[in-house]
């Protein structure tokens, strides 16, 4: 080959390049639906619940055919983009799936500091997200315009739980507060402290603590204290080995809660025995009664979607909150009836839309706050309070919703 | 809070005692291989999944498990070192970075296959020892020692002796040594290179494996444990300096008592800063450890 036939390959390669790149969008057959969340690294655990609840609703809506605009049903695809439980990852994954994948819309991460990490992205490209997970309340302080979660914050959640003890007739009336230090765990425990201070319960030690850290002295240190309750803040392995780390130096504080993570099956199984009593909060199980409009029915009936789909594994509270999210999306884009791609009109039209909308699923009510503190966060839900009983999590709070009695003191390590 | 100050000693020996079996094996591994592992914790987690499966499928005590787990790991070790020595002594450049490379690959490919093969949940390994401790007391000074700690502590130990009679007593031991000071002279003495470096990694593959069962019952386990465990191996190596075997438990010690001090007595959020701090001021001080007999 000559010298100018190499010229006109190159100019033709670069021609079929640029068109490639600026040529029109052409018209999709199906709803781009980012996902950014933590599928390896620390969270992968949580990371992992989130997608299966994603998957979930995914596949439910893409077996009725899809989503229907203007008498055309349009599937979903799930695009993923693995945080590894980095908050800068998270970044780089919504610049991916914004600016390469040109998805529609989002659906956000398990953690509360990689939510915060992309929100301002998404900010950028006007792609709006919600996520089935991330609990922390400096999220919607922030007031980001396209962020919307299903989950409330979790000084609502948690400060519900602590008032349930409190108002207990030999509640306890000292406690000792721990965090790990991470977005979610650390506004836990803040939860948890501020709470405990305005019900009168007198925090006797309160520590924010690296990821991971043995607690054996730190408990030892409570021990000398004798609190009436330990309440932390953590993911599922911390939560874990705090329980071995109390069964090791035998102390059974009257009791104990933690919030997230009791809720996973996981905490129950490998706990066995010592799970039992240990209190949690939350905003779903299987066994309240709701009744939704779209999608699935009832909770029972999301539970036993979901079992069927993973057999070993029942939903918690993540894995419903995260179906809601899509079950959200799905509702906002019927009505915002825009075919696929949507352009940054629509996607300023579906966040309008999204802020009125009041949706009843098998999950719950789901209504964005529009203001306060809450800002775009779910405020249709109901706190519950549960308690490892039998190795299942069982409602005890509000009395509405309890399938049990709340078992206080907890019984010692060694009785039981 | 006085009162705190025996358990507070006690509970950093009982932690260092964790420390020293993670980074014993490691230790060994660079001294004679001159390799640093960074898959030291997948080896470890892949342990602690051998003790769970054992306890599944045998219904017996996963410490039980710890002389079988030791012989498995070894083999694969064993099996497995010919590779590692193939890319350590390669004609291509930089061999030492080639070796690191292949044990951050190593650590990825086992990391992603437990994700996918257990899961992605915790799991605890139950023992005979898991609950219950020693106890005593006088006047306002207690003292708390829990069984499986203290099994832990006694392994370390026990590796620790075991490793040292070998090295000191035996002529494969002194076949290791010479291996670790002079790869080329310890050849031409007679020494078989090859069999002698097998060995070595397939001891310390089968140290932190059975490592992991004893870090699965006194904490947790799952498939991403491992990064965490490889760095405080490193911590702890880089401390006593590298390839100095009998400065591991000290470093190790150290590294338990500094934590436990700083949880009883200080801010717990600033305990990694002060090990760092301490691990950085060591290392300005004496670049080859506190003994200053690394390399």
């Amino acid at each position: 080959m000559n010298r100018s036939s190499w010229w006109i390959g190159g100019v033709l390669v670069l021609a079929l390049g640029l068109s490639v790149a600026v040529g029109p969008v052409m018209a999709a057959d199906e709803f781009k639906i980012g996902v950014i969340t933590s599928l390896s690294g620390d969270l992968a655990t949580g990371g992992n619940v989130t997608k299966r609840g994603y998957d979930l609703w995914a596949k439910a809506v893409n077996a009725q055919g899809g989503i229907e605009i203007k008498g055309k049903k349009y599937p979903v695809r799930l695009i993923y983009g693995d945080d590894q439980s980095q908050p800068a990852q998270a970044a780089s994954a919504a610049e991916r799936l914004a600016a390469q994948e040109k998805v529609d819309c989002i659906l956000g991460p398990y953690a509360s500091g990689t939510t915060i990490a992309a929100a301002p992205v998404l900010e950028k490209y006007k792609i709006p997200m919600i996520t089935g997970s991330a609990e922390s309340p400096l999220i919607w302080k922030q007031k980001f315009r396209y962020t919307f979660g299903t989950i409330p914050p979790v000084n609502f959640t948690g400060s519900a739980a602590i008032k349930v003890l409190a108002a207990l007739p030999q509640g306890p009336k000292t406690a000792v507060i721990y965090g790990t230090n991470d977005t979610f765990s650390k506004a836990t425990a803040e939860a948890f402290q501020s709470t405990a201070e305005q019900v009168g319960i007198k925090v006797l030690r309160f520590n924010i603590l690296p990821p991971k850290q043995d607690m054996t002295p730190l408990m030892s240190a409570a021990k000398v204290l004798n609190p009436d309750l330990i309440a932390f803040g953590g993911h599922d392995e911390e939560l874990i080995n705090l329980v071995k780390v109390l069964t090791q130096i035998n102390f059974t504080p009257k009791a104990l809660i933690m919030h997230y993570g009791v809720t996973e099956p996981a905490f129950a199984q490998a706990l066995g025995k010592n799970a039992e009593q240990v209190l949690g909060a939350s905003v779903w199980t299987s066994s309240i009664q709701t009744k939704g409009a779209i999608g699935w029915p009832t909770s029972k009936a999301y539970a036993d979607a979901a079992v069927a789909e993973y057999p070993k594994d029942p939903a918690d509270y993540t894995q419903a909150a995260s179906s809601a999210a899509g079950l959200v999306f799905q509702a906002a884009l019927s009505q915002l009836a825009v075919a696929p791609p949507l352009d940054e009109a629509a996607r300023t039209k579906l966040v309008e839309i999204l802020e009125k909308i009041d949706l009843q699923t098998f999950y719950g009510r789901v209504k964005f706050a529009t203001e306060g503190d809450y800002y775009h966060s779910n405020a249709g839900l109901t706190p519950l309070m549960v308690q490892i009983a039998g190795g299942k999590e069982v409602v005890v709070a509000p009395a509405e919703s309890a399938q049990a009695k709340l078992v206080y003191p907890l019984t010692p390590w060694d009785k039981r | 809070m006085l009162a705190l100050l025996p358990q507070a000693i006690v509970d950093g020996i009982l932690l260092g005692g964790i420390y020293l079996t993670v980074a014993m094996g490691f230790s060994l591994a660079f001294g004679v291989l001159h390799v640093i592992d960074f898959a030291v914790g997948e080896w470890i987690m892949l342990g602690a999944f051998a003790g769970l499966g054992f306890t599944k499928w045998f219904h017996l005590d996963p410490l039980l498990s710890l002389p079988v787990i030791f012989a498995v790991f070894a083999t694969v070790g064993w099996m497995l070192q010919p590779l590692l020595q193939r890319v350590l002594s390669g004609s291509r450049g930089r061999p030492v970075l080639m070796g690191l490379v292949f044990t951050f690959g190593l650590a990825l490919a086992f990391r992603g296959s437990a994700l996918t093969v257990f899961g992605i949940f915790t799991h605890s390994l139950d023992t005979v020892l898991s609950q219950g401790s020693l106890h005593f007391s006088r006047g306002s000074f207690f003292l708390t020692i829990p069984f499986i700690r203290l099994a832990g502590l006694v392994y370390a130990l026990a590796v620790i002796v075991a490793l040292n009679y070998l090295l000191k007593k035996t002529d494969f031991g002194l076949a290791i040594r010479a291996v670790a000071q002079n790869k080329e002279a310890a050849g031409l003495m007679g020494v078989d290179i090859k069999r002698t470096s097998g060995a070595v990694y397939g001891i310390y593959v089968g140290i932190s494996a059975m490592t992991g069962v004893f870090i699965g019952a006194i904490v947790s386990l799952n498939a991403g444990m491992g990064p965490d465990l490889a760095l405080f191996a490193f911590f702890v190596v880089v401390l006593a300096g590298m390839g100095y075997l009998s400065g591991v438990p000290w470093a190790a010690f150290l590294l338990g008592l500094i934590q436990s001090f700083f949880l009883i007595y200080f801010n717990p959020s600033y305990v990694l800063l002060a090990l760092f701090t301490i691990l950085y001021a060591v290392l300005l001080i004496s670049p080859t450890g506190m003994f200053r007999k690394g390399v």
